[in-house]
């Protein structure tokens, strides 16, 4: 028993680790976001801000780049999902010899590095072109088509995976009856076939459109004149890195978690609803007043998903009031008087260090009258009299003035100007 | 028409089963098979400006290839050391993460696999998460992270473990982090799909019999997931020899992939034909490796699929 | 909905590369019939019916529906209707769409359909369940909704693959009197496929006996029992006791056949092959359970066999007596309880007579294995 919980405490440690590692980056990133700082950081922490959101809603490549995303997103999910349908029913439908062939080639895809489709897509088309005689403004050369095309050729094998594990539980039976009552095949394949497999045209369709999107090693090559998001962003990265990208970041991060929300949500709804569909009496389905659970009971995800909601609108509305102006005008004080503090500790470190230096000449120069062993305050330093007490209270700063009224300083300089202290020493 | 066709179009209507052939010809020939004969050819080719493509200078030629192994004519090397040494770590680099991947997920889909409760489904979830981010912004991440003003080097700074902040980039361990981190779904999923199917009784039997834990993975389960992490190593090999944006964002100057030289010859130096030539090199070097790690293993193709 | 359409199977052969699955196969259905196929699995008896609906092209021959012939129609154009043995009812379409369906294919409205599908409902005695789906209906019910779906279809030929192999049994028995009782008020012709053969004589105008391809003969449930054509006939319908040997002596219409085990036996030889036994031929002698009488032990004729009682059963209506028979495998007796008093004979010689009209003697031939 002993081992057996050492062995559980250390799967949950690994777990921690696993998971830190898996989503650590991602939280970090967020929190730049946020930060006020030009380069992105996330300590130190030093104003809220969502002016890196505006400058990205503002910047015009990238927006230009989500078009073209999107464009192209749709263009690959049409071809893909319908060269996978062919492809999967091809499949299930060629004889055994043939199928093991059949099947290599159209996953091969997959596993050709990324890079190499880009190339070949673009070296073929790029040929074809020539071999109508097209110039380079033609429809062979467009980005838009050569990217949709390229990914295509290997988005639509993990749509033919998808599509084929669902099409491998249905019955050809369903078929042949539709056929049998009358349907051409046409129909059959409208009516019975399509309808069972929504499910995994639709998954086919969210994968495809996901891949597509965030495609970076064929993209790179094929793109023309319309950059993909993705190409947008790498360029950024590489060449001028701002908390802009983490805005964006973020943004992703955080519709994909409303995704993943939603998704759990609407299953369980599903489940939910099947459920009391079987316990439900003939008299309650015929005149549709089944009571449905309501929208939120026990169910989890959707209970989330509403808070989550709720809390980015109420987020989203202080950002468009609040004013990280005086948070970063203090930061920019505070910085200042750091750094004047540091400026005097190292003046102080050097009085110091030329003090002691003076010290050593005494020591070593014998012949000449002992000068004073007690160092004298700071009178051979570089900065003058700066630090001389005496010469500071014929200046007439502040110090003076608040010295009668309160034994220690309350400047933001400790006592450093207070003569007293100098001479007690 | 030959007995299968007809049976074809009986089987699919002719509308119906025209559309289908059409597509699955289109994919395979036009997609798969001309482009990689298009670029094998091209690779051939000498590099010519396109009015001269097509005349009578376009003669095939092996320079393209001589190049990779040779460096250029009359150069003060024997052999395109660089290059060469490029691809060699690429590969080497590769065999690395994926043997890194393979230790770390192996126990993750192990456990995701074989426990019960729904917990499981929330560890799940949050393990696709990060992929459905774009895998730039995931290589920003890190490389925010593993910056010189980045929080690892805030902490181990701040803890006195280094005086000054350590350069992770230009000594590649960001690189390497991060191409551990880009795959490591793609580990997991093949394997997690085969374990799952494992009967737990198995295992309950085997420990029943006294076997250790060590042997009980050993013996009964790594065998039966044979398919499974082969599966995944190979998708993990083949992504990261071929990666680009992860080289691209989180490697030094020293830690050139041979990605990128492709990048290079084909946006840098307009030199189609040599690219399509290092393509090539990369793409049947890969599936040779990976054909026979398949032998070696004794898998076969039809086991690699999600 | 046309009562009586016919169908014609012409010197039908079915192929698959160099199996045959159907030989040579001959059968006139009459217009609203209901014809059975009879045989084990793979008799071919299933290649038969889908060549009939459409899925099938048959390597030679033809296949007429009320004299068309039917040679490149397909099956979505042909007058029939199939139940297939899995039902294939459409999982995501309600009862009332998938009843419905054949009329969603020609367009008609959905008020249309609607009407129409309570009415078949009523038929089937699911009056008021068209909402619910496949998934929650039992076996039974599923059965009628397919039924249902077909008929709506209103084919001129209705035709049924097992339809009742999935069911248990007391439902298996209502569902046979349903179907035949759907079908004469119907009026369409049936052909149906089992290898049951209680099913097909209870149901059956005709029925066609199948073998590896062969159909071995077609008739009615009667004659077929008493009279069938060849050995696997005999032994496939119904339970019948099996005596081998050579035929002695041909007597006009009867035959002496030496057997084995009992001597020298008296049948009449069926109507089919009447003229075709000889002396010499092998010859196999069929004798039914119910067939036999009980008579002094020990009493030698050309209608009396002996032999050792091995078990004794009791099933209520008739007494089961089992004895040694030829080839390790038991003789069966059935005689029926008039209340007589019954004596066991558990291990002693028991002599039975039998009529010779009632005895059927066949050339020797494949036997159906249980």
């Amino acid at each position: 028993m002993k081992n057996f919980s050492l062995m559980r405490i250390s799967i949950w440690v690994y777990l921690a680790l696993f998971f830190s590692y898996l989503l650590g980056p991602l939280v970090i990133m967020s929190v730049t976001a946020f930060n006020s700082p030009g380069f992105p950081r996330a300590a130190p922490w030093e104003c809220l801000t969502f002016e890196w959101f505006s400058a990205l809603f503002q910047d015009e490549r990238i927006l230009n780049g989500i078009k073209n995303s999107i464009l192209v997103g749709f263009g690959t999910v049409v071809l893909s999902v319908t060269m996978g349908l062919a492809g999967a029913l091809m499949l299930t439908q060629i004889w055994p010899k043939l199928r093991a062939t059949f099947y290599t080639i159209i996953i091969a895809p997959i596993l050709i590095p990324g890079v190499v489709i880009g190339i070949s897509t673009l070296v073929f088309w790029d040929r074809v072109n020539r071999m109508f005689g097209l110039d380079a403004d033609s429809f062979l050369s467009n980005g838009l088509f050569l990217t949709i095309i390229g990914q295509s050729t290997f988005i639509a094998s993990y749509c033919m995976l998808v599509l084929v594990a669902r099409l491998q539980r249905y019955d050809i039976g369903l078929t042949e009856a539709a056929l049998d009552l009358g349907a051409t095949h046409a129909q059959a394949f409208r009516k019975v076939l399509l309808p069972f497999m929504r499910p995994a045209i639709a998954s086919a369709a969210v994968l495809a459109f996901l891949a597509s999107f965030e495609n970076y090693n064929t993209t790179t090559f094929t793109f023309g004149e319309y950059p993909t998001l993705t190409i947008e962003l790498a360029q950024k990265v590489r060449y001028g890195i701002t908390p802009a990208i983490s805005a964006l970041a973020f943004i992703i991060v955080l519709l994909t978690v409303f995704a993943a929300l939603f998704n759990e949500a609407h299953i369980r709804r599903k489940e939910l609803v099947a459920a009391a569909r079987k316990s439900a009496t003939v008299d309650e389905l015929e005149s549709g007043k089944l009571r449905l659970p309501g929208f939120l009971s026990s169910n989890t995800a959707a209970v989330v998903l509403v808070v989550v909601a709720m809390m980015t609108i109420a987020v989203v509305g202080t950002a468009t009031v609040y004013s990280p102006q005086q948070c970063i005008a203090d930061v920019k004080e505070q910085k200042r008087l750091e750094t004047e503090v540091r400026i005097q500790e190292l003046r102080q470190r050097r009085a110091d260090e030329a003090a002691r230096r003076a010290a050593e000449q005494a020591d070593q120069a014998e012949q000449e009258p002992a000068v004073e062993a007690t160092p004298k305050p700071s009178n051979n330093s570089g900065f003058g009299s700066v630090f001389d007490p005496g010469a500071l209270q014929d200046d007439g700063a502040d110090a003076p003035e608040e010295e009668p009224a309160k034994p220690g300083n309350n400047s933001g300089f400790g006592s450093v100007f207070d003569p007293n202290a100098l001479q007690s020493e | 028409m030959p007995r299968f066709l007809k049976e074809y179009f009986n089987r699919n209507g002719v509308g119906l089963g025209s559309v289908m052939l059409g597509l699955v010809l289109f994919w395979t020939i036009g997609l798969i098979i001309l482009p990689q004969l298009s670029m094998l050819d091209f690779s051939f080719r000498p590099n010519l400006p396109p009015p001269e493509i097509g005349g009578p200078k376009d003669l095939y030629t092996l320079e393209n290839y001589k190049y990779l192994i040779f460096g250029p004519e009359g150069g003060s090397q024997d052999y395109n050391a660089v290059d060469l040494r490029v691809f060699y770590r690429t590969l080497i680099a590769a065999v690395l993460v994926t043997i890194f991947n393979l230790i770390l997920c192996y126990p993750i889909a192990y456990y995701l696999a074989q426990t019960k409760g729904n917990h499981i489904r929330v560890l799940a979830l949050m393990l696709i998460i990060p992929y459905w981010i774009n895998e730039i912004l995931r290589a920003f991440a890190l490389r925010i992270i593993f910056g010189e003003t980045g929080i690892l080097n805030n902490v181990l700074v701040g803890m006195g473990v280094f005086d000054t902040p350590f350069d992770f980039i230009r000594n590649d361990i960001a690189l390497y982090a991060g191409l551990g981190y880009a795959y490591i779904l793609l580990m997991i999923f093949p394997m997690y799909n085969v374990i799952e199917s494992l009967d737990r009784n198995q295992i309950e039997a085997a420990r029943d019999m006294g076997a250790s834990w060590t042997r009980i993975h050993r013996r009964v389960v790594i065998p039966y997931a044979k398919p499974g992490i082969s599966s995944g190593c190979t998708m993990v090999f083949m992504l990261s020899a071929g990666a680009l944006a992860a080289p691209q964002i989180l490697g030094g100057p020293s830690s050139l992939w041979f990605t990128q030289l492709i990048y290079q010859q084909f946006n840098d130096n307009s030199d189609w034909p040599q690219g399509a030539a290092y393509a090539v090199v990369l793409l049947v070097t890969c599936i040779l490796l990976v054909l026979a790690l398949m032998r070696v293993f004794k898998v076969n193709m039809g086991d690699i699929g999600k | 909905m046309s009562a009586g359409v016919g169908v014609n199977l012409e010197d039908l052969w079915i192929k698959f590369g160099d199996f045959v699955a159907v030989r040579e196969a001959n059968v006139n259905i009459n217009g609203g019939d209901f014809f059975s196929f009879l045989g084990p699995s793979g008799c071919g008896k299933t290649t038969i019916l889908r060549a009939v609906s459409g899925f099938l092209e048959p390597s030679q021959g033809n296949v007429l529906i009320g004299g068309n012939n039917m040679k490149g129609i397909g099956p979505n154009k042909r007058p029939t209707a199939l139940i297939f043995q899995n039902l294939a009812l459409f999982p995501l379409m309600k009862v009332w769409e998938n009843i419905t369906f054949s009329m969603e294919i020609k367009g008609a409205s959905a008020k249309e359909r609607r009407k129409r599908a309570d009415e078949l409902l009523d038929m089937i005695a699911l009056t008021g369940q068209g909402d619910k789906l496949p998934s929650e209906l039992s076996g039974g019910q599923k059965q009628r909704v397919a039924i249902a779906r077909a008929l709506c279809a209103e084919p001129d030929v209705l035709l049924l693959d097992e339809p009742l192999s999935a069911l248990d049994l007391k439902l298996r028995q209502h569902m046979r009197s349903e179907l035949r009782e759907i079908q004469k008020r119907v009026g369409i012709t049936f052909i149906y496929i089992t290898h049951d053969q209680g099913e097909a004589l209870t149901m059956s105008d005709n029925v066609a006996v199948m073998r590896a391809g062969v159909i071995d003969q077609i008739g009615d449930g009667k004659t077929i029992y008493n009279d069938p054509n060849t050995a696997f006939a005999a032994s496939f319908v119904g339970e019948n006791n099996v005596f081998r040997g050579t035929v002695k002596k041909v007597i006009g219409n009867e035959v002496m056949v030496s057997t084995n085990r009992s001597g020298d036996l008296m049948a009449r030889v069926s109507t089919f092959n009447q003229g075709k036994m000889k002396e010499g031929d092998d010859a196999m002698l069929f004798i039914r359970p119910e067939a036999f009488s009980l008579a002094p032990v020990g009493t030698q004729g050309d209608h009396f066999v002996t032999a050792k009682v091995t078990k004794e059963e009791f099933e209520g209506n008739v007494f089961n007596i089992f004895m040694e028979g030829e080839g390790g495998k038991e003789m069966k007796v059935a005689l029926p309880n008039l209340g007589q008093s019954f004596e066991s004979h558990q291990g002693q010689p028991m002599t039975l007579e039998y009529d010779v009209h009632n005895a059927v003697a066949l050339p020797a031939g494949v036997l159906a294995t249980e």
